[in-house]
């Protein structure tokens, strides 16, 4: 890809805490990258910062060390073995959790230093629609929800797209349907995908326009594999034996992937 | 009731021409007390003098000395005009209160001359941030008022959220170094289906303030918005989804 483009940036938010955004950005960044892009992690959960755990890395900078000079973007950055870029964040800051000039500011900084570097950056955003999150989410060229088939996260997703809509007239979210059904996920990815369309056509669409458009990426099944995998700090393609959702994340990339186009 | 005139000056006759002239001196008298006398306000023209001295009273009477924002007095004249042209328009208005935290601290720490720089920094980088329509007023020591007329409540939010972002923290350069100041935000709007006064509308704006501030201060509060509350209806439509999901599902 030209390098004179700038990166598309990705912000992987859900409502609901737990839901997978950490391990769907972790293992689609690497999967995106496998397909020849030149991907950035951004963890963007500022407040509870984990994607480093998750990777199994142990990181000495990180995005706030950059913010308060202490080092050069460079000197956080970390070349993960699994052929992504990783920007860690440190953890248990309450005050990340307030957006501020500063952090605003620098962020956006931050961002432009690094956007021509990369074809992608994934944000991995913190849970609820809090102003941090919204801050990602506006920064994003596209908003990937990730959504369970279960009561709690689903009224989340559908209250974060609603704010997202009706504060900064967001009308396109990509979907990714996770702990889905093992026997039939795609099917359940649809259909999840089908009655949340409907139902904010019904309650949100009313008066605005244009509608809110739904892209259902992919699903992804419930598998024992994902918390195991996490427990030993690795990727679902590291996994042995593989684990069988891996073919799932590698489509829900290939389709992240051409929607980017 | 007359109010008694305040002697300013001595008065040599009684003619109405005395009295205007007298009314004249008294007016320069008190712009140049403020430190508003302009060498623009004398004029040969003895009818354009007094339209130019008008002009400066008036000023005076509206604004405060120490930031050139609209005062509390004229604040409330501005918001009770822009809450009946709400109501006559059909569009909301928004009110945002701002409160300087810890203001008092600064001023018993650094000392007068400082918290005065303080009030007119946030008093500029207010003003910066704004629409040429919406009024700023200085409502009291360090507390600030802005008027958004015309506005939905989520242009309200994201004009509050663009004020709250710009100054928190806003540094004030001290002798070299940086003083962190912060501040809490309250925002409200009018709604249509129920007038309020205006006392009763800055009211509501400051209790957001105060949950603002009781909320760890440095933060933006606002009533709930009702564009993205989750009605009941909306609630037993998802879960409808979720019934057929685990019919078919498990
Ligand atoms: N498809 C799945 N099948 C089984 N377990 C899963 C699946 N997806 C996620 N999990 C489990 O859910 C846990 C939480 O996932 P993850 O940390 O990615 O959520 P999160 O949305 O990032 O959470 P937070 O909101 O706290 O950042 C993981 O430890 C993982 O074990
Ligand atoms: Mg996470």
């Amino acid at each position: 890809m030209a390098s004179d483009k700038k990166a598309r940036r990705i912000a992987v938010i859900s409502g609901k805490g737990g839901v997978g955004k950490t391990v769907i950005t972790a293992n689609l960044a690497s999967a995106l990258a496998s397909s020849g892009q030149r991907v950035l992690v951004l963890d963007a959960d500022l407040g509870l910062a984990n994607l480093d755990i998750i990777l199994g890395l142990d990181p000495k900078r990180t995005i706030q060390d950059i913010f308060q000079g202490n080092c050069r973007p460079d000197d956080a950055l970390i070349k993960t073995a699994k052929g992504f870029d990783l920007l860690p964040a440190g953890s248990g800051l309450q005050e990340n959790t307030v957006l501020s000039k500063n952090l605003a500011e620098k962020m956006e900084a931050l961002l432009s230093d690094l956007e021509e570097r990369y074809d992608i950056i994934l944000f991995d955003a913190g849970a609820g629609v809090g102003e941090v999150v919204l801050f990602f989410a506006a920064l994003a060229h596209r908003i990937l929800v990730v959504v369970t088939p279960e009561p709690t996260s689903l009224m989340d997703a559908y209250a974060s797209i609603k704010v997202l809509k009706q504060l900064y007239k967001r009308n396109e979210f990509l979907l990714v349907v996770n702990q889905a059904n093992p026997k039939h996920p795609d099917q359940i990815g649809t259909s999840v995908t089908k009655h949340l369309q409907s139902v904010i056509s019904k309650f949100v669409d009313v008066g605005t326009s244009p509608p809110v458009f739904l892209q259902l990426i992919g699903s992804l099944p419930q598998d024992p594999a994902i918390p195991r995998s996490v427990r030993n700090r690795q990727l679902l393609s590291e996994t042995q034996p593989p684990a069988a959702s891996v073919c799932f994340v590698n489509t829900m990339a290939e389709c992240l992937r051409r929607t980017m186009i | 009731m007359r109010k008694k005139r305040i002697k300013l000056g001595p008065i040599n006759g009684n003619s109405p021409d005395d009295r205007k002239q007298y009314d004249l001196t008294a007016a320069l008298r008190i712009l140049r007390h403020a430190g508003r006398e302009d060498p623009q306000l004398y004029t040969n023209d003895s009818e354009k003098q007094i339209q130019n001295v008008i002009d400066a009273l008036c000023d005076l009477s509206v604004h405060d000395g120490m930031t050139g924002l609209v005062n509390a007095t004229f604040f409330h004249v501005v918001l009770a005009r822009e809450i009946e042209r709400s109501l006559r328009t059909g569009k909301t208005c928004g009110l945002m209160v701002l409160d300087i935290d810890y203001f008092k601290k600064i001023n018993d720490t650094y000392g007068h001359t400082v918290g005065d720089r303080v009030i007119q920094s946030v008093a500029a980088n207010i003003m910066q941030n704004l629409r040429s329509m919406d009024t700023t007023a200085r409502i009291g020591g360090e507390e600030f008022a802005v008027i958004l007329p015309e506005c939905t409540p989520e242009d309200a939010i994201h004009a509050a959220t663009r004020i709250h972002t710009a100054l928190n923290p806003l540094l004030i350069n001290i002798d070299g170094h940086d003083l962190r100041v912060t501040s809490s935000v309250g925002l409200v709007w009018t709604e249509l289906s129920h007038s309020l006064s205006s006392g009763a509308l800055l009211s509501e704006a400051d209790r957001e303030m105060y949950r603002a501030k009781h909320s760890g201060r440095a933060r933006l509060c606002h009533p709930p918005l009702e564009s993205t509350m989750i009605t009941q209806q909306e609630r037993s439509s998802l879960m409808a989804l979720l019934n057929e999901e685990n019919t078919h599902g498990k």
